[in-house]
């Protein structure tokens, strides 16, 4: 029984981090039905600008805040000069513009920051909360979590009861139709774009503010394909499924890593693939997505 | 056409056979027969991308999986079985083609950003399959699978057959006025001779691929493909067998990225994991895009552009304008990333249907000028 | 003496290499309803999507002396022409009531909520079901939401769609009953396409027939009516 709580409390710690990069992925996904590669990168440089903005002296959380709007309107430049020009039905063009982003957005993170990890500002308090026998909890898992929640709820309320919700929904659900009411697609998008990349740069800064981890380039690589497969788990346009994927992923990383004695790292990431195969081919809406017909 | 561009290329393995290398300013960028098998290597693999994703139309980006498949069967054989590499091919193309055929069946349920995921993330697992410790013995671990001989420390022997007058070409080219020193001093060197005659028998297999690609295209399967691709619907109302053409690409691409694996480990000597990690399939897409989707020389500019371009990166110390911090880090993966976007946006043909663009304009001229003259 | 508020001429429409209308011309003037007739394939919602920016077009386009040819959809709502586009074209995913809101768009003042109320008294299943998605409606109920969604807008021209595609008859004689009445209250002018020759010339004051991306006839709706070719064609002899 502690074993199993134990493997709970681990699933929250990176299940959260998960949850936030794949609620980042939803969003552009509603909106385009583009899935966007360079999630993870993006995400990445964020939390460096959040970690060079504390290095410069402003306070965490507010580097934080900084960061998220810095890295929004980032966004919304390379959707305006990269993604609006292509026509979303055509994947191809879209998949190899994002996997360019992903290139050369890591890039220019190694070049500025170099490879040598860097401490990340602490921005939960450290030491375990709760401890039930064996199985510990800490407050950092709480916080990741709670942090999670707030986000989900924030996109929530944004989407359901401003104007600019309503226009970006309008879009996610009819994009013609969207046209004939007057929306003005292009800042919609960029609006999605923006919330996507700040969503992506708490998650990372939440993830690098983890006490036994440092920051450096690399970071989000390995996050980025179990972001991926909790984005499809829980059904590419469903925010709320983007949480619930996270944290199953998070869970089968910590199943997978008490079972399987080999390479535990390098397993979990074939995990991750195994259910992303099967997501993907018996059940593409995940678990709350909206199921599309598709027949030829 | 083509016999011009063999010679050219003869020529240039004959200049660099060793130390080639091409000064720009302060810098010194590598241009050695080494780089040229690896490009071969990689213009295979990318011809199976052209297969796949040029003609069928699906975005399959997992070519680094197959490329690590062939590598590591190759590597097994020759070293463990002492097989000699070529006879390698025999397992590495029937294997990789099964391989291929068995994982593109989730193909012909998903499509799209779907496929596209779901690839990545198998090349993403390549690494973790081969250092699993229940595969050591055939794989080798994370250290690696070398394939050189153990006891004298050299590469696999790769020595020319005697018949083959690579001596007096040397000399014969090293005669020609003012342009001899370009092509070395002396007779050629064992190690010399074995680089040309890899470069040789890479190119052969090359070109026997691309020949016989090249066909492909051109018949009734390949027809079908493009059908595929240019709109499924249309394509299986007109009686194509969707799961058949689909599954056919995918072997065909994966086998051939297969053989590129083969041509990658006789040349570098070892299969290790990070060789063949996601990030190669990326660099391969790179290659694929950059020299041209859907064309055959986009394959072998991609896989120059690849075996090239990241080194050369590296290689550069010093550009007048551009601050030292700038050319130390990552700039290889920069400047693919940066030349994936630019050319999608700008040449979504790539460099290979820009070229025809060029040559075309040149063509057409020529007829009028005989009419006017009669 | 009514003015003219749509004036189309010389109108050619691309789809990539295919041109499907090959220079028309027709007019709607103010408080009329404009029937446009046609089979399948005719051009006749590429004429609507022409008009409201939707598809390449060359020609001239004219809405209260302002050239509109050019101009983006998202203009074109703001100038007051509202299309509701064949199949409904409702947002599924959102409620009734959001899906209103949307209509409303482009406005901002304070009558929004007078209007939706007006729309709600119009169409009490509208507000039975107002917290339900939209894609839970039956045919006819969506249409009533994309009519409703339509006048959200407040246009002075209303473009209709095949309004009666799919849905049952007695379902759209209410909803011709209605768009009559509209007409009538509101002063809203219609340019409506339709396959349902019979019950569109029936409440229309001018019509046009649409073949292969030209006009073949045009007059008043009752003489229509009772023109030869069109009886034999459209309406059954």
């Amino acid at each position: 029984m502690d074993l199993f709580l134990q493997r709970l409390f681990d699933a929250l710690t990176n299940g959260s981090t998960y949850a936030l990069i794949a609620v980042a992925m939803v969003l552009i996904f509603k909106a385009t039905t583009l899935i966007n590669f360079a999630q993870g990168e993006q995400a990445m440089l964020g939390a460096f600008i959040v970690l060079q903005l504390w290095k410069w002296g402003i306070p965490m959380w507010g580097a934080v805040v900084v960061g998220m709007i810095f890295s929004g309107i980032l966004a919304a430049c390379l959707e305006r000069t990269f993604i609006r020009k292509f026509d979303p039905a055509d994947h191809l063009p879209l998949v190899i513009i994002t996997l360019g982003l992903f290139l050369v957005i890591n890039a220019v993170a190694a070049i500025i920051w170099r490879f040598d990890p860097l401490s990340f500002p602490q921005l939960f308090p450290s030491g375990k909360a709760i401890t039930i026998g064996n199985a510990r909890l800490s407050w950092y898992s709480i916080f990741a979590f709670g942090s999670c929640l707030l986000v989900l709820f924030t996109l929530q309320t944004l989407l359901t009861k401003t104007k600019i919700g309503l226009a970006f929904r309008a879009v996610s659900s009819n994009l013609e139709s969207s046209r004939l009411c007057g929306i003005k697609i292009g800042q919609t998008l960029q609006f999605g774009w923006a919330l996507a990349a700040a969503a992506g740069t708490l998650g990372a800064s939440i993830y690098a503010a983890n006490p036994v981890l440092q920051i450096e380039p690399t970071i989000m690589l390995r996050a980025l394909i179990f972001s991926i497969t909790a984005a499809a788990l829980g059904g590419l346009d469903s925010l709320w499924g983007a949480l619930i994927g996270g944290l199953t992923i998070g869970f089968v990383q910590s199943v997978v890593v008490q079972y399987i004695p080999f390479i535990p790292n390098e397993m979990t990431l074939a995990a991750a693939v195994v259910v992303l195969l099967i997501v993907l081919t018996f059940r593409p809406s995940g678990f709350l997505g909206t199921k599309t017909v598709e027949r030829v | 056409m083509w016999a011009s561009l063999v010679l050219f290329f003869l020529l240039i393995a004959f200049a660099y056979v060793d130390v080639g290398s091409i000064a720009i300013g302060s810098n010194k960028y590598n241009l050695s027969l080494i780089r040229l098998n690896k490009a071969i290597a990689y213009s295979v693999a990318i011809l199976g991308l052209q297969v796949v994703v040029g003609y069928t139309g699906q975005i399959a980006l997992g070519q680094s999986f197959f490329f690590g498949t062939g590598a590591y069967i190759s590597a097994w054989l020759v070293a463990d079985h002492s097989w000699p590499f070529l006879l390698t091919l025999v397992i590495v193309i029937p294997g990789c083609f099964l391989i291929g055929m068995i994982l593109g069946l989730p193909a012909l349920r998903i499509r799209g950003l779907y496929l596209a995921l779901l690839t990545l993330g198998l090349a993403a697992l390549f690494p973790t399959i081969v250092k699993l410790d229940s595969l050591y013995e055939y794989t080798g671990g994370a250290g690696g699978k070398l394939t050189t001989d153990k006891l004298t420390g050299s590469q696999y022997k790769f020595a020319p057959p005697s018949w083959l007058p690579l001596d007096e070409i040397a000399q014969a080219l090293q005669n020609i006025p003012l342009v001899g020193g370009y092509f070395g001093d002396g007779p050629l060197s064992n190690r010399e001779e074995s680089r040309m005659w890899k470069f040789i028998l890479f190119s052969l297999v090359a070109a026997l691929c691309f020949w016989l690609i090249s066909n492909l295209i051109k018949s009734k399967p390949g027809r079908a493909m493009r059908a595929v691709r240019d709109n499924e619907t249309s394509a299986a109302v007109s009686g194509i067998n969707l799961a058949m053409t689909k599954t056919i690409s995918f072997g065909i691409a994966s086998a051939l990225g297969g053989i590129g694996g083969m041509i990658y480990v006789a040349e570098v000597g070892i299969a290790s994991p990070d060789d063949f990690s996601s990030l190669v399939a990326i660099y391969l897409i790179v290659g694929l895009v950059v020299g041209g989707v859907g064309t055959l020389s986009g394959a072998v500019i991609g896989g120059l552009v690849y075996a090239l371009i990241p080194d050369w990166a590296s290689s550069t110390q010093s550009i007048s304008f551009v601050p030292q911090r700038w050319l130390q880090g990552p700039t290889g993966s920069l400047i693919l990333g940066l030349l994936l976007i630019v050319l999608t946006l700008f040449m979504p043909g790539g460099i290979s249907t820009a070229a025809k663009k060029v040559k075309n304009r040149f063509v057409t001229t020529q007829p009028q000028s005989k009419l006017s003259n009669s | 003496m009514k003015n003219t508020l749509l004036d189309v001429d010389e109108l050619k429409a691309t789809y990539g290499q295919i041109e499907v209308l090959h220079g028309i011309k027709f007019h709607v003037q103010s408080n009329e309803i404009v029937v446009i007739l046609g089979a399948n394939g005719a051009g006749k919602t590429t004429t609507l999507r022409a008009i409201s920016g939707m598809v390449e077009t060359t020609g001239s386009i004219t809405f209260n002396g302002d050239s509109i040819t050019d101009l983006d959809p998202d203009y074109i709502v703001r100038k007051g022409i509202a299309h509701v586009p064949q199949g409904r074209g409702t947002f599924p995913e959102l409620t009734v009531e959001e899906n209103l809101k949307v209509g409303a768009f482009i406005r901002s003042d304070n009558g929004i909520k007078a209007d939706l109320e007006s729309c709600y008294e119009t169409y009490p299943v509208l507000y039975e079901r107002r917290m339900q998605s939209a894609g839970s409606l039956s045919g006819g109920e969506q249409q009533m939401l994309a009519v409703s969604r339509a006048l959200m807008s407040k246009p002075e021209l209303l473009l209709l769609d095949e309004p009666s595609l799919g849905l049952a008859p007695q379902i759209v004689e209410g909803l011709f009953a209605r768009f009559r009445t509209m007409n009538q209250d509101l002063g809203t002018t219609m340019l409506i396409v339709e396959q349902n020759a019979q019950i569109a010339l029936a409440m229309a004051d001018r019509g046009y027939v649409l073949e292969s991306g030209e006009i073949a006839v045009e007059g008043e709706a009752n003489l229509l009516v009772n023109d030869d070719a069109i009886r034999k064609a459209y309406l059954g002899g």
